[in-house]
């Protein structure tokens, strides 16, 4: 169970963070909705150790999670908005350098389990291909896969519609939720209101930093009119 | 006719001997210019603000100084200094340290063209900062200054014929010792560009075709 409290950030004098306080339990997605710049992106960024945070606390489990050795304990992985794949390496390489680099495997380990999470991706064929050649729904389930070989507790995806096709959005939607029923803790950051109608999720309405409205996916779906300000979000009056 | 066939083949066994000087020039200055370059452009983009400032003092000295006087310094200097080694050292060592400031440049531009996501990512999956470098960001930033880094090593070649002054006996100083002999500057002139031109149309040859490889997964 992963477990936010007060959380608060700020760049200067700019509040972006705002008293952030939220539980996720096992297995499922926190989905946080909101226009570009309310901070969404940041509390993700910060899960990674990208930013810092100003005060507030992290819980994994029940035990504090310390930000400056989550990139060494591998407790949360990252699937970024433009994918940030290693665009010099080969759909495999991208797999089973950080599998040799960083968990110390050897080849023949780290072959046998990018294989099989290629496989599950479904890019088991593109494997001697660039990351440069891929399509971007091929690029978003390599980056899913990158994220998944360190084996996080936590996966962030940061607006993983937003380089994609619509019609891929239904795929990517798939990918995600089969990330929750495989035991993650899934945090998605979007301003793809068609997302939120694809997923069971708890659904974190954000602006300026705070968090104005929650909901969960099927109450929102059976109920609209009970959540005013995410209706309005998703009507495009907010 | 002005060109002197039968000299240039009389005398082709020196302008080889003064080639293959030249080649271990350029090789071995090459090889000092782009481990030094690279060292020196990663001291520059380090946090570190010392090491950036002498990298950046070193560089305005070196290009802000011709390479003849960075030779004969270094002709006159190193012994001074206790340091006897024979001229066609002394020459490597200053053909290099000039052109590792010049690379050092080239390869601090590629490094700034890398996008923060590939840092960022490399960080997230938990790679060393040495892991990081050796095996994302120098792979990448080295493909994109291919082709500066190609340019700077036929300079380096038609450079090295600066180390003729202080009588290292490379291709333009056997030139020179064959014209004292026969007294057709325009035949051996002639010779010597003709080597030069095939050395450093070699090296841009090499280095298209690497640059042809290394993008060759770019395309769809």
């Amino acid at each position: 169970m992963l477990k936010i409290k007060h959380l608060n950030k700020s760049f200067h004098t700019k509040k972006i963070l705002n008293d952030i306080s939220l539980t996720v339990q096992k297995g499922k997605i926190a989905l946080f909705l909101g226009s570009s710049g309310v901070g969404k992106s940041t509390l993700l960024r910060i899960l990674n150790n990208l930013e810092t945070i100003n005060s507030g606390t992290i819980e994994l489990d029940g035990a504090p999670l310390d930000l400056n050795t989550i990139n060494t304990t591998h407790t949360v992985g990252m699937v970024f908005q433009h994918f940030n794949l290693f665009d010099h390496l080969t759909v495999e390489q991208n797999i089973t350098l950080p599998l040799e680099r960083v968990l110390k495997k050897t080849p023949t380990e780290a072959q046998a389990i990018a294989h099989n999470l290629l496989q599950r991706y479904g890019l088991l064929e593109q494997k001697n291909k660039y990351a440069l050649q891929l399509s971007g729904g091929q690029k978003q389930r390599l980056a899913i896969a990158r994220a998944l070989v360190m084996q996080p507790k936590i996966i962030c995806l940061d607006e993983p519609t937003s380089a994609l096709d619509p019609v891929l959005t239904s795929y990517v939607a798939n990918n995600i939720q089969q990330l929750a029923n495989d035991g993650y803790i899934v945090l998605v950051a979007t301003h793809d209101t068609d997302l939120l109608k694809k997923l069971d999720c708890t659904v974190y309405l954000m602006s300026e930093g705070s968090i104005i409205e929650t909901a969960q996916s099927q109450e929102l779906r059976n109920n609209p009119d009970a959540f005013p300000r995410i209706k309005r979000f998703i009507a495009g009056d907010e | 006719m002005i060109i002197d066939f039968n000299l240039i083949a009389e005398y082709f066994p020196v302008l080889l001997q003064g080639l293959i000087v030249t080649l271990q020039i350029a090789g071995i200055s090459c090889c000092i210019g782009f481990i030094l370059g690279t060292i020196l452009a990663l001291m520059q983009t380090s946090k570190n603000p010392l090491l950036q400032i002498f990298v950046t003092g070193y560089v305005i000295i070196i290009r802000g100084t011709p390479m003849l006087i960075q030779i004969f310094t270094a002709y006159f200097l190193l012994p001074q200094l206790g340091i006897h080694i024979p001229a066609l050292w002394t020459a490597i060592i200053a053909i290099g340290l000039n052109s590792a400031a010049y690379i050092s440049q080239i390869i601090k531009s590629g490094i700034s063209s890398i996008g923060r996501g590939q840092f960022e990512a490399a960080k997230v999956l938990g790679f060393s900062t040495q892991d990081t470098i050796r095996f994302i960001i120098l792979p990448q930033a080295l493909r994109t200054a291919l082709p500066a880094l190609g340019n700077e090593f036929v300079t380096l070649i038609k450079d090295s014929s600066l180390a003729s002054l202080i009588g290292v006996a490379e291709l333009t100083k056997q030139g020179n010792f064959i014209k004292s002999k026969t007294f057709d500057a325009i035949t051996v002139y002639f010779a010597i560009a003709v080597l030069y031109l095939i050395l450093t149309s070699t090296i841009s040859f090499l280095v298209a075709r690497l640059e042809k490889r290394m993008n060759i997964h770019a395309q769809d």
